[in-house]
């Protein structure tokens, strides 16, 4: 009964870890091909031959050995893998840092190396590659390409880089197409042009321009809450109006002649008064604290510093 | 067994940071102990002075590379902790901390002076005028230009974002001038107010009511971050500090930011600031070219202050003039800059206090810095 259950928690266990690898690599996308490469990417002998991009959407790296690419997917309902290319498990290069991407070489050359596969667009009856998972079962990704990327010097795939749908007024649409530059191994959404920061410096060499937006900017933020606190002051202060107002109108004639400084004692005297009065109750003691020192206490009282407490103590013997 | 004797110990030489060591680790140590010394000995801003002091000293401890120890190699303890200079992080929570700890009734119960606090963020922008004079690239300049708002976070935070490289540079220079302000400031004030100015008295504030202190955090994010949403970290953080504070139903939480949270972030940001001073990163023409820029925006943000009250008491009526000496307030170096106000007023009038006065562009600045630095990003970033 033990060893039943010991084998049933290695078999979830297995299982988990497949399906977790499964759930790792079904975040590639194939991302970007080139089919005419007259002058690009280069592989590692020196040849410009088609290549494909695949993508890491993830944010965790993924390993994509063991898994195939195929132009041809006869053969995927019942796993049967021996005509894709396999990518090898003994390469360690095959792990994909998140949010980047490998080439593969399509030049029907799998003897060359890992990232030379058996497909040759040139030659291919389908016009689409697939990335087929290790299991030779679940379809990861399939990029078809339109058939005048044979001819064409530009390359095609995604605009975002591992997106290849959105959805446009309620529809889902294709994000794919030629792309301008051919970006083998990078983001395929390149910026072109001078940034943010070099626009400005063309437009505004001196910065007198941003300083006075800029100023401009500060002062209407800070106007706002001006305005803002006036209006505030305003009904905070409305009550207290309303109220002396009232106040004023039941003071009686007789008074009302009397000038404001006779009325009352002043703001200024009030607080002299109550300091006063403070000063005078506060000084009177009739206990004195009894204690006479000349050393001052250690400012800085610690009981690291207390000799009682860090000295060893001496044994009596009684 | 002897060669392996002298081997070791010549190899273990080689590790220790006298084999390692440069003329430029010297000299920033030095530096490191000139901050300390003036932090202790004339109490210039120690709590911020002690910890980027050391950590200057802890940057410019020489040793081999690869040893994991550096601010800069990947996966050292400071790596981590300077990760949140690097990122932004600390500066908002500074700035949370800030909120909980500040009083804005001076503001709010004389709003004009918040205008004050605008004018004094024109030093930001002539220094950036006067970086890209200097050849400083647009993000380079607006990161330098920031040292004039006087705001140690808002600095560090833009400087992460435009140009990480001179962070240390800046933040060193907006850190040291913010403890010079009783020595910047005083001659400038002096310089542009007339003896009959400074014994200007003003009307005593109002009293604030509880419901405008709950109101004021609340409208001001709502209407600074609209206009400025790229602010929205430094000033959502520090408004949100100031709710927590004035709810008075938060008060745990309004402790902890203004206690516990902002002395942790402080500690941490000035060790890792004075850390990312490595001499090979921080002894460079560029470093010296951004104190005299800094002191330069300094320099004008409170001159700026200063002329713009005077400007501003042409438009008001008698009683309800402002004294110029408080103009210096607008760069936001709480609460230096309020407390050189006050004592500047004091050597002229000695029952006139200025210092509830000089609170309020004190306050407005630390909103105007965090706006400007908000339109800068949205500019260069």
């Amino acid at each position: 009964m033990n060893i039943k259950y010991r084998i049933l928690a290695l078999c979830i266990v297995l299982l988990g870890s497949v399906s977790l690898f499964g759930q790792q690599v079904t975040d590639l996308r194939l991302n970007e091909m080139l089919v005419v490469n007259d002058s690009n990417y280069v592989d590692e002998y020196g040849r410009h031959v088609p290549w494909i991009e695949i993508f890491n959407t993830s944010y965790n790296q993924v390993n994509i050995a063991g898994c195939y690419l195929t132009d041809d997917t006869t053969g995927l309902s019942v796993g049967d893998a021996s005509r894709w290319y396999r990518i090898p498990t003994t390469d360690p290069t095959t792990w994909i840092p998140q949010r980047s991407s490998k080439v593969f070489f399509l030049d029907n050359s799998p003897l060359y190396g890992t990232y030379h596969t058996n497909i040759d667009p040139n030659t291919s009856a389908n016009h689409y590659v697939a990335l087929i998972n290790s299991n030779g079962k679940t379809l990861i990704d399939i990029f078809v390409y339109p058939e005048a990327l044979l001819t064409s010097a530009q390359s095609y795939g995604c605009y975002d880089d591992g997106i290849n749908t959105k959805v446009e007024n309620g529809k889902k649409v294709k994000n794919m197409g030629m792309l301008p530059y051919a970006t083998p191994g990078s983001v395929n959404k390149v910026q072109v042009g001078a940034t943010k920061s070099e626009h400005l410096q063309k437009s505004d060499p001196h910065g007198i321009g941003l300083a006075v937006i800029s100023i401009s900017v500060v002062f209407a933020a800070l106007i706002m809450i001006f305005l803002m606190l006036k209006i505030f002051g305003y009904t905070a202060t409305r009550k207290d109006r309303k109220a002396k107002k009232e106040q004023a109108a039941d003071v009686p004639a007789a008074t009302a002649n009397v000038p404001a400084n006779e009325v009352g004692p002043t703001g200024e005297e009030l607080a002299a008064i109550t300091l006063a009065l403070h000063l005078f109750f506060n000084s009177q003691h009739d206990e004195e604290s009894e204690i006479i020192t000349i050393d001052m206490p250690s400012k800085h009282y610690s009981p690291w510093s207390q000799k009682n407490l860090v000295m060893k103590k001496v044994v009596r013997r009684r | 067994m002897k060669e392996f004797f002298i081997e070791g110990l010549q190899q273990f030489f080689n590790y220790s940071g006298f084999a390692n060591c440069e003329w430029g680790n010297l000299i920033m140590i030095v530096v490191g102990l000139i901050f300390i010394t003036l932090a202790i000995t004339k109490e210039y801003e120690p709590m911020l002075l002690i910890p980027i002091g050391f950590g200057i000293i802890l940057g410019n401890i020489p040793f081999t590379d690869g040893l994991q120890v550096g601010v800069y190699e990947n996966g050292s303890v400071l790596n981590y902790l300077y990760f949140g200079v690097l990122k932004g992080v600390y500066p908002p929570l500074i700035f949370l901390g800030i909120g909980a700890m500040t009083d804005f009734s001076a503001l709010i119960s004389n709003p004009k002076l918040i205008l004050i606090g605008a004018a004094a963020q024109c030093g930001i922008f002539a220094a950036y005028a006067a970086s890209l004079a200097l050849g400083f690239t647009p993000m380079e300049a607006g990161a330098i230009g920031i040292i004039g708002g006087a705001d140690g976070p808002t600095a560090i935070f833009i400087s992460s974002k435009l140009a990480p490289s001179l962070m240390g540079a800046i933040a060193i220079s907006a850190y040291s001038y913010m403890a010079l302000v009783p020595v910047i400031q005083p001659p400038i004030m002096r310089l542009l107010t007339t003896p009959k100015e400074r014994l200007i008295r003003m009307r005593p504030p109002r009293a604030v009511s509880h419901r405008e202190k709950v109101m004021f955090p609340l409208l001001c994010i709502l209407l600074t971050a609209f206009l400025v949403p790229t602010g929205l970290p430094l000033l959502g953080m520090l408004f949100f500090g100031n709710l927590l504070k004035e709810s008075s139903v938060t008060k745990r939480l309004a402790n902890t930011a203004s206690n516990a949270l902002i002395d942790i972030v402080t500690i941490l940001i000035g060790l890792t600031v004075g850390c990312s001073t490595q001499a090979s990163t921080f002894l460079k023409v560029e470093s010296i070219l951004i104190f005299v820029l800094g002191a330069f925006s300094f320099v004008i943000a409170t001159a700026c202050g200063v002329l713009f009250v005077k400007l501003f008491n042409l438009f008001l009526k008698e009683g309800n003039k402002i004294n110029p000496l408080i103009g210096n307030s607008g760069v936001s170096a709480v609460p230096d800059s309020a407390r050189v106000s006050n004592v500047e007023g004091l050597k002229y009038d000695k029952t006139n206090f200025l210092l509830m006065h000089a609170m309020g562009p004190n306050v407005a600045g630390v909103i105007g810095s965090a706006v400007a630095a908000g339109i800068l990003l949205s500019f260069l970033y």
